[in-house]
């Protein structure tokens, strides 16, 4: 319940308070967002499947943002930075989709 | 076990829920949400998630209220600088292409709006010559009063002449208008003018510099002196304003073309 909370709260605090983003990380803010979005996606599920490990989560959450920005960082330097994020973005959307099933496996059964 | 490792095979949930009788995933779900409890996992997840709201929070917002610039990479704004710099520069072109017209367009029609200004100035001063149009200006007005009749039209024609020997610039007698081609004859009753007769007392309406017009009728041996011989009475005199009014048709020439040179 409170993990829910935190979510609402910073989409909350996201709208009204207009924090101001630094350039540097700017470009990777999407990425890093669509990466915590899958670790939440499989920390759901675990969850589900009654396997839930907060350091566990804590990990997977961190690793998969700083790994996702690095990846396009990389791309940047490398000048693919376009085409590697489109990379990364569908392989995290086929992992939130596959989280996704098996989430929905546990709450309607179906 | 890592929640987001080797995704666990989807088949994995089916068996779990008859066979086992404890708790199901959903009941699991509803027995965090709610009552809520206060632990690390709970705390911790709850940072985590509030950071992940908030970048996404900030992400839409930005990408919402602001064009797609922002999000751009460098070389896209590059790219799309270069196309705004080129379409600026064929914009310009246009521009200074256009205004080079509109300029020469102007110069023409003020070209031809002075033509046709001095045309019809000219029409006018042409129209004073031809008597197609009225005069006025300072000059005298000459009443010859032939009480004898006496008075024939070759001492009127010299008269005429005379007035315009000192510089008259329009005439008319009595409501005849004077021009290049009048003729003067004596017909029965009296002088005709342009074949329209006049009676006495003959009237000249002159236009000109009075100060010449007036001393070239009365030199001794003159028009004043010949017509006093003949018993008429002539007097001039001079007015700041005289109307020359009467007109004459403009006749288009038969033969007689406008040339080139």
């Amino acid at each position: 319940m409170i993990a829910v909370l935190g979510l609402v709260v910073g989409v909350v605090v996201g709208l009204f308070v207009r924090p101001e983003v630094p350039a540097v990380v700017e470009p990777y803010l999407p990425i890093a967002v669509v990466a915590a979005l899958d670790a939440v996606f499989g920390g759901l599920r675990a969850m589900l499947d009654g396997i839930f490990d907060d350091k566990v989560f804590v990990v997977s959450f961190l690793s998969n943002v700083v790994v996702a920005a690095l990846i396009v960082f990389l791309g940047d330097k490398l000048g693919v930075g376009a085409q590697l994020s489109t990379g990364v973005v569908v392989v995290l959307g086929i992992r939130i989709f596959s989280n996704a099933a098996a989430i929905r496996r546990h709450v309607f059964r179906a | 076990m890592n929640p987001e490792g080797t995704p666990v095979p989807e088949e994995n949930p089916v068996p779990e829920e008859p066979a086992q009788p404890e708790v199901t995933g959903r009941q699991r779900l509803l027995r965090s949400l709610w009552p809520p409890k206060v632990s690390r996992a709970q705390l911790i997840v709850a940072l985590l998630l509030f950071v992940l709201g908030l970048g996404l929070a900030i992400q839409v917002r930005s990408n919402s209220e602001s064009s797609a610039l922002r999000g751009a990479r460098q070389e896209d704004l590059v790219r799309i600088l270069d196309e705004l710099d080129d379409r600026t520069q064929r914009l310009e072109d246009e521009k200074q292409r256009l205004d080079d017209q509109r300029t020469e367009l102007e110069n023409s029609s003020d070209q031809a709006e002075e033509a046709r200004r001095q045309t019809v100035e000219k029409e006018r001063q042409l129209g004073v010559l031809a008597g197609t149009v009225a005069a006025e200006g300072p000059g005298i007005t000459v009443t010859v009063t032939d009480s004898k009749g006496a008075v024939e039209g070759d001492m009127l024609l010299d008269a005429i002449q005379e007035l315009r020997a000192a510089g008259a610039e329009a005439i008319q007698i009595n409501d005849v208008r004077v021009v290049a081609n009048t003729y003067l004859t004596d017909g029965s009753d009296g002088v005709e003018v342009d074949g329209r007769a006049i009676s006495a007392p003959y009237r000249f309406k002159v236009i000109g510099k009075a100060q010449d017009l007036e001393p070239a009728l009365n030199i001794p041996g003159g028009v004043v002196q010949t017509l006093e011989k003949e018993q008429a009475t002539v007097e001039v005199t001079r007015a700041e304003k005289i109307v020359v009014d009467a007109l004459r048709r403009a006749n288009r020439p038969d033969y007689a073309r406008s040339s080139s040179q």
